[in-house]
């Protein structure tokens, strides 16, 4: 019998926190391009904190003037655009990026030299965006851009419009290469046994996710390309002479499916965190799929629900106001099916199931104030105040943030090959569960007695206190990110070493090394289920990566 | 020594809430309901919230003790040793049932919100009165039909001139955008409407009661966004008509007051 070749595991996949600086610019490794779009996503969520923190320190009492009003304008649209376009979104790509593959037994993806290009296109977007600070200033009439406030017209003083919508497009671009990406890889790559109804339901998640960006990437872009034509060549779309409304309904067709890209792929982290800690499969998987569906579907037909005070024909209003409420059902079954799932579980209660459940507790809130929110009447109140605000940050930050935050605790081990520190991560969770919920809970109530948003100071005197207490908190979400970030950094360096399987995983990321090797899989096990790792574990026939001498 | 240091703490920590309270006025917006309202579509969306509040204060209950009850019961530490949970995949029947009653739930709430949407939000043409309400870059023109002008100019101290309606009269509003989109908001009146240029949007008031109301623009339309402060005062119609004449008076008083950057109110293009 031949001597098989030994490969020697490349000394770049070690775990060590330092890699050479031209292996991370030539690489096409789903894995590490995966690292790099989360390590952006967490930069850049530190740079929209602290964009987030001066505007507090603005809010914090009536009448000050800790920066003026155009300054506070940048700061608000650039914490917009920094936290869902170059954080949440790049984040949640960066994590499918490096599970996908692993998940359905593929050794990348289907385009890698693409996943590269595409990976590459985000700095530069970002740094087109940034770079109109250093131009007479950035956008300045919030994250969604509405025209005319962006035209030539209004907004002599600066390029940051343009920065922006160049911006935008390049990343637009670049989603769309990471959406097909996706799709190829999922229907084309899957390992022997993996059927469609046997992929991890983050995989679903990821397909919806996929399919959505495919859609909507283009709308946004041509949005922007339109919005450049005005400025630049004079034409009339959205000008005051134009049809500025045009606009809102492209800007929104992408935007609200925007809202599902950054929380779909949390559901499916929560759908594979869930089974694992209380032992239990996933309840109703199936409708899970077809609630994900029928969320891609809804998302797609409900973008008019941000413009009900512009004077729409009230039957067109009805149409997506019964659209916005019926998402409520999908959500729902997901919610529910959550619920049964850990129900008569025995639930080990780690950091990354802390954050699941806190997930739970505050998404729900987001959706039932986004229930308020659709019924037409009670928006035209609601609409464009702090209870907005409020409304989107628990659905963003209680909802995708959290989700991010439970997936990072539970797959940094496969990724870096040690554990998180536990005690650091049960003072982050508590404190951005209790800072997280006293920022934005009575930003509600602040809303519905009259506080707009985006204003840059207010009068009103009777505000004062509580917007204090929601400075105050916004800084306890500060002091927990910074935890994290300590945890991190000091876990990625020293912590404890993981193992392949450190929670007793169902998928097929646990049955490779952490971190896994180029190839991911010396040889790909066998699937019989949704839960292939648990199956082979029962049935005793699991080997080991580690003693496969490849590997060692 | 503990209970010294705990009463301490309470101390200080009183006196530090105390302090807060007394330094920054009233804990003001923490109420959980618009102000009351002083217009019946004001009125109508006030009672439209607490009617969808049944449902959503029943649900976020029931689902918040529902995930209470499996973090305190279903703990690993509180199961029996070595207890291995029932292996369940789904249930038709639940999966069923938690499907349609969320369907239910938001398809009753759509249908008394399409209710009041027809009832409040369609143009109405039986107006005794008629204001349009011009946005600008950044403030508010009001023009009357009969001639009387309020240049409601944004400030950054928020003392800006009232917009005076007589009460209980029924008043269209007939609102346009100059220059970007602003959007006029006073809560105990009603929902904003948008002043988008382009075309003309509608709304409504009638206020029962006299007195003073505030709002503010609610869509961001650039620096000054946050001075467009609107004040709204609603007098009996003897104070109203009283009110009227001496606007009439100081207008012809000097011919050219200032009303040049606002459009004349003439019949509306449609909208788009």
């Amino acid at each position: 019998m031949a001597a098989t070749t030994v490969l020697p595991r490349p000394k770049a996949y070690d775990d060590s926190f330092f890699k050479p600086i031209s292996l991370w610019l030539t690489t096409t490794d789903h894995k590490l391009i995966g690292i790099m779009y989360m390590v952006t996503g967490v930069l850049s969520f530190v740079v929209g904190g602290i964009f987030a923190l001066i505007i507090r320190l603005q809010l914090a009492q009536p009448n000050l003037s800790v920066v003026d009003a155009e300054t506070y304008n940048q700061l608000i649209s650039a914490h917009g655009v920094t936290m869902i376009f170059f954080f949440v979104t790049i984040f949640l790509t960066g994590i499918a990026n490096y599970l996908v593959p692993i998940m359905i037994g593929a050794r990348d993806m289907a385009f890698p030299r693409v996943n590269l290009l595409g990976f590459w296109l985000i700095p530069v977007s970002i740094i087109l965006y940034y770079s109109a600070f250093f131009t007479g200033g950035a956008l300045d009439a919030g994250w969604t851009g509405y025209a005319p406030l962006t035209e030539k017209a209004y907004q002599s003083h600066s390029l940051g419009v343009d920065f922006w919508a160049l911006s935008i497009i390049v990343w637009a671009i670049s989603g769309i290469m990471a959406s097909t990406n996706f799709l190829t890889t999922i229907v084309a790559l899957r390992a022997p046994g993996m059927k469609l109804t046997r992929l991890p339901l983050f995989v679903w998640a990821q397909i919806s996710t996929s399919i959505l960006l495919l859609v909507v990437g283009a709308p946004l872009a041509a949005a922007m390309i339109l919005l450049e034509f005005d400025r630049q060549l004079g034409t009339q779309f959205f000008t005051t002479q134009g049809r500025p409304v045009l606009y809102q309904h492209l800007f929104w067709f992408f935007g609200h499916p925007e809202v599902y890209i950054m929380i779909l792929p949390g559901f499916g982290m929560i759908s594979e965190i869930i089974p694992v800690f209380a032992r239990k499969p996933i309840f109703g998987y199936m409708s899970m799929v077809m609630a994900l569906f029928g969320i891609v579907f809804l998302s797609m037909t409900v973008w008019a629900h941000h413009m009900f005070t512009v004077g729409m024909n009230t039957y067109v209003e009805t149409f997506f106001m019964v659209m916005t409420m019926l998402i409520a059902v999908p959500t729902g079954i997901k919610f529910f099916n959550w619920i049964a799932t850990a129900w008569w579980g025995s639930i080990e209660f780690t950091v990354p199931m802390k954050f699941v459940f806190g997930f739970l507790a505050t998404f729900l809130i987001g959706g039932i104030t986004g229930v308020y929110l659709a019924s037409v009447p009670v928006d035209t109140q609601l609409h464009q105040s702090y209870y907005v605000v409020a409304h989107l940050h628990y659905v963003l930050f209680g909802g995708s943030v959290f989700t991010i935050f439970a997936g990072l605790y539970y797959w940094f081990p496969k990724i870096t090959g040690r554990l998180l520190n536990r005690t650091l991560g049960e003072w982050n969770f508590w404190t951005l569960f209790i800072g997280f919920n006293g920022t934005f809970l009575i930003m509600h109530t602040l809303g519905l007695e009259g506080m707009p948003r985006r204003i840059a100071t207010y009068t009103n005197v009777s505000w004062a206190t509580t917007n204090l207490i929601i400075t105050i908190s916004s800084f306890l979400i500060a002091f927990s990110v910074l935890l994290f970030l300590i945890n991190v950094v000091r876990s990625w360096n020293g912590g404890e070493i993981a193992g392949n399987d450190p929670w007793g995983g169902n998928t097929l990321e646990w049955a490779t090394t952490s971190p896994p090797p180029p190839y991911n899989f010396e040889r790909v096990p066998p699937v019989r289920s949704f839960m292939p790792l648990r199956d082979l574990r029962e049935s005793g026939e699991f080997v080991d990566p580690e003693a496969i001498p490849a590997l060692v | 020594m503990v209970a010294r240091a705990r009463a301490t703490f309470t101390t200080l920590g009183l006196a530090a809430a105390a302090l807060l309270l007394s330094s920054c006025g009233g804990l003001g917006g923490i109420a959980p309901i618009f102000p009351t309202p002083v217009s019946p579509n004001g009125q109508d969306i006030y009672n439209l919230y607490l009617l969808i509040s049944i449902p959503a204060i029943i649900v976020f209950i029931g689902v918040e003790v529902a995930l209470l009850w499996v973090v305190l019961r279903y703990r690993r530490s509180r199961q029996p040793a070595g207890y291995v949970p029932p292996q369940i995949h789904g249930h038709n029947g639940l999966e069923i049932a938690w499907t349609v009653a969320p369907l239910v739930i938001v398809l009753a709430i759509a249908f008394v919100s399409f209710q009041e949407l027809q009832k409040d939000f369609q143009p109405i043409n039986n107006q005794q009165m008629l204001v349009v309400v011009s946005g600008h870059q950044f403030g508010w023109i009001y023009t009357y039909e009969n001639g009387v002008v309020v240049d409601q100019e944004g400030t950054l101290a928020g003392n800006v001139t009232p917009f005076v309606v007589p009460v209980n009269t029924l008043i269209k509003l007939q609102f346009r955008g100059t220059d970007v989109i602003h959007s006029w908001w006073v809560p105990a009146i009603s929902g904003k409407t948008d002043a988008v240029p382009g075309y003309d949007n509608f709304s409504w008031l009638k206020i029962s009661q006299p007195g003073t109301w505030r709002g503010e623009c609610a869509e961001l339309c650039g620096a000054g966004h946050s001075t467009m402060q609107i004040i709204v005062q609603a007098m009996d119609q003897t104070d109203y008509d009283q009110w009227v004449q001496t606007q009439l008076a100081a207008k012809h008083a000097s011919p050219s007051p200032s009303p040049s950057t606002s459009p004349s109110p003439k019949p509306s293009a449609s909208p788009s």
